[in-house]
């Protein structure tokens, strides 16, 4: 086969930090190919040097055997390289139209020609599949299309290498499948593509070759027919990955939480809370099931004293009606929280590790003199560096902001803060969302590692896997009721999907 | 009702008077807003403005010199804006406050030299006005609209012109792509940092013949605080206007014609504070931000400095 694109010894360096190192990567013409590996491995970097957006420290590129310099988007289209970012890179205002040919220099004319550009976009269109409402504004389209906008901008600049960041990570299983419709046409024209995602049951299934990165580093490059999930998940993490099997345990009778008939705002069925009874016991994971938007949002923010229930009554550790609903109290009382959002609730984006390590305890005299008053820099720094280590976070500096980290690294700080205070009570909210395995196997054995040492854990998901995986109990949440509580050894698994469903 | 009748000529020839350099002023603005910069510094340009066509009309005894000069001089002040907000990414809100200090002050500073003692240099000429024959013997409407300075015909034409512009140019698709997601137009092969010092250019140009039109079109002096706050409430007609030329014209209009109740009051009520109609304007201005002011409207990347490799 021939080859379209090579890439010699590719370094991207963040002051000293190596977002690449040594990159050596091969795509053939009317290929699939994947890049895999954990959040933070370089995969979006490695691309962004590629369609001119970084410029790589040291390296070389060619394309059919030629070697060429990207040193903006521009270069890289000429070339012949699209990417459909994994954050859409559309102008929401715009029409779908008007996005596509957005830049677009074909014509000599000061004008627009949006009419014979319309009729080129429409013959792609019918030729890959690709439907899309071309006068409709993008901030009207669903996800979908608006991934169809994308794909046809790519294409419109006559791209012969598209390069797709994580384009599954948004669409629902049905759009999923066009997408691998849509791929197959134009690998079928011979144009080829990077697939970038960590979804190993898609990878296996749409692929022809899989590089892994790690780390930065390019690792192997393998044809998908001659390997297995289990060792690109190997290749991946650096280690035997095994899934781990944790053991249910069964509750004692001391209630740490209670909520009694509690409801808030229960006209509202997707956010609302109606009537909401349930005890989460001493020392076990009570997993909250449900699709999203049934009222998640809702119940953890009312056991982590963000809002007040209407009606009802909330028993704390203590056994006592909590009356004050504020965060503080509920701090006070011993609760962790693993918030929904990690970059709008759990972290300050722009403040440094060490800070929001130290985020909550600010007032302690371990921390500062005079409730806050001088801050004790040398103890906070030692504090981070010991939770660096320990939790593995992975950058250059604590002192670096936290809005650089990778998502799984801002949840180990996350969960680095939460946990260090050994809380009586954590509630952990979609807490592996956006994660990769690595990474979510991490959150996943800390969250055990603590219900070992007693603590007692409210996990809310929509990750069915999740709950089913670590809850010794499960209820299920549907518009904001309880449908049911089911044992999280031998789950009725038939009877909880019915549950999710309202059945 | 009789008295809004019977001066309803003197309200409308003073509407437009009034309105054409607010809305040069904001035609600059919403280049700058488009291209995702907010640029508050237009009270300081304004003045520089005002007081180079002044200084310059009177020395050449040619008003369009000054004219041109003011817009040079608007264009370099704005450099300094550009300089910092794109090159630098220092808060734009800040930037702008800088510059409305300096630059008025550098005005004063060049008016005492320029004036000084010398009585017979405070006076210049205002600009003629140019008559449309047939036209602007319509009633009511004729004399504000057809008989205009120069100036102000220019400023009425630049709405069609930029409309065109940001509908029908591939540069004008461009512009406003970088005022709501520059990290696309990069994508795109779209020079971001370029259109946004374009976007600087203009602004500096039309808000200095703005300026330029205060003591050249509207009266034939400069004084120190001739601009009374226009260049401020030409920023609330961007956010009136909802960020399109015609809609920056009629809320330009608007805030002429309140102007123009103001004069007809005064004259009306002369026992009355003068003060007191003078506010009339501005506080149309505070409720129309009030009802409208919502900044869900605007280019969505406005305010936001651009970093071109951030991580």
């Amino acid at each position: 086969m021939e080859e379209l694109l090579r890439m010699e010894g590719i370094d991207k360096r963040f002051g000293s930090f190596y977002a690449n190192r040594n990159v050596n990567l091969s795509i053939m013409k009317g290929e699939v190919h994947t890049l895999l590996g954990e959040n933070g491995a370089g995969k979006s970097t490695l691309m962004n040097c590629l369609i001119g957006l970084y410029t790589p420290s040291a390296g070389k590129f060619f394309m059919r055997g030629e070697e060429v310099r990207i040193d903006s988007p521009r270069d890289a289209v000429e070339r012949g390289i699209g990417m459909v970012h994994q954050h859409f890179m559309l102008v929401e205002d715009m029409t779908g139209l008007e996005n596509i040919i957005l830049g677009d220099k074909r014509h000599s004319t000061p004008l627009l020609r949006q009419e014979d550009d319309r009729k080129t976009i429409e013959g792609l269109m019918q030729r890959y599949g690709l439907e899309v409402d071309l006068d409709e504004r993008v901030a009207d389209m669903s996800i979908g299309m608006q991934q169809r906008v994308e794909i046809l901008k790519v294409l419109f600049r006559g791209a012969d290498l598209l390069i797709l960041d994580e384009p599954t990570a948004v669409l629902t299983d049905l759009e999923v499948q066009g997408l691998f419709d849509i791929m197959r046409s134009l690998t079928d024209e011979g144009k080829s593509i990077i697939f970038i995602s960590h979804k190993m049951r898609e990878v296996m299934h749409i692929s022809d070759r899989v590089t892994v990165l790690r780390r930065g580093e390019c690792i192997d490059t393998l044809e998908i027919a001659k390997t297995t999930e289990q060792e690109l998940a190997d290749l991946m993490i650096g280690q035997k990955f095994e899934e781990s099997v944790y053991a249910k345990v069964n509750a004692t009778d001391e209630p740490m939480l209670q909520l009694t008939n509690v409801s808030y705002h229960p006209e509202v069925k997707h956010g609302g809370l109606k009537d909401v009874s349930l005890t989460l016991h001493k020392g076990e994971i009570l997993g909250v099931a449900g699709i999203d938007g049934n009222g998640q949002a809702a119940l953890a923010s009312l056991v982590t004293g963000l809002l007040s229930p209407e009606s009802g009554e909330v028993c704390g550790p203590d056994g006592k009606s909590i009356a004050l609903f504020s965060p503080q109290a509920f701090i006070d009382a011993g609760f962790g929280n693993i918030p929904e959002d990690r970059n709008k609730m759990g972290l300050v984006g722009d403040m440094t590790i060490a800070e929001n390590l130290v985020l909550k305890q600010t007032d302690s005299e371990r921390f500062s003199a005079g409730h806050g008053a001088w801050l004790k820099m040398d103890a906070i720094r030692d504090f981070a560096e010991r939770l660096r280590e320990e939790n593995d976070i992975r950058c250059t500096s604590v002192s670096q902001t936290a809005r650089s980290l990778s998502g799984g690294n801002q949840q180990k700080v996350i969960l680095a803060r939460e946990l260090e205070s050994h809380p009586k009570l954590l509630v952990a909210v979609y807490p592996t969302r956006g994660l990769d395995i690595g990474a979510t196997s991490f959150v996943h054995d800390q969250i055990v590692a603590q219900r070992d040492a007693g603590c007692s854990v409210l996990l809310v998901s929509a990750d069915f896997d999740e709950v089913l995986k670590l809850s010794d109990r499960i209820v299920v949440l549907f518009e904001g009721q309880i449908m049911g509580t089911y044992p999280g050894a031998n789950p009725p698994i038939k009877e909880i999907s019915l549950a999710m469903a309202g059945k | 009702m009789d008295f809004l009748v019977n001066s309803l000529p003197t309200i409308l020839n003073a509407t437009t008077l009034s309105a054409a350099p607010l809305l040069l002023v904001a035609l600059g603005e919403l280049f700058s807003e488009r291209a995702g910069l907010v640029n508050i510094g237009l009270e300081g340009i304004m003045a520089v403005g005002a007081f180079v066509a002044f200084a310059v009309g009177k020395m050449t005894g040619n008003l369009w010199l000054g004219v041109c000069a003011a817009v040079i001089a608007g264009i370099a002040i704005n450099m300094i804006y550009a300089f910092c907000t794109v090159t630098l990414c220092v808060d734009q809100v800040v930037v702008g406050m800088a510059i409305n200090i300096l630059a008025p002050a550098l005005a004063l500073f060049g008016y005492n030299m320029f004036v000084g003692a010398n009585s017979a240099n405070a006076t210049g000429v205002v600009m003629e006005r140019l008559s449309i024959p047939g036209l602007s013997q319509i009633p009511y409407i004729g004399g504000p609209l057809f008989n205009q300075q120069l100036l102000g015909y220019l400023a009425f034409l630049l709405v069609p012109v930029v409309t065109y512009f940001f509908k029908r140019f591939r540069s004008g698709l461009s512009f406003r792509s970088v005022g709501e997601n520059p990290q696309a137009a990069e994508t795109l092969g779209i020079n971001v940092i370029r259109i946004k010092l374009v976007a600087c250019v203009l602004c500096g140009a039309l808000a200095g013949m703005g300026g330029a039109f205060l003591s050249v079109c509207m009266t034939p002096i400069y004084i120190d605080g001739i601009v009374m706050g226009r260049g401020f409430i030409a920023l609330a007609t961007v956010i009136f206007g909802r960020w399109s030329a015609v809609g920056i014209m009629a809320a330009s209009l608007l805030f002429g014609f309140f102007d123009g109740l103001n004069v007809a009051l005064q004259a009306q009520f002369n026992a009355a504070p003068v003060m007191f109609f003078k506010m009339i304007p501005y506080i149309f201005t505070i409720f129309a931000l009030i009802f409208f002011g919502s900044r869900h409207a605007g280019p969505k990347a406005n305010g936001q400095p651009y970093y071109r490799e951030s991580r």
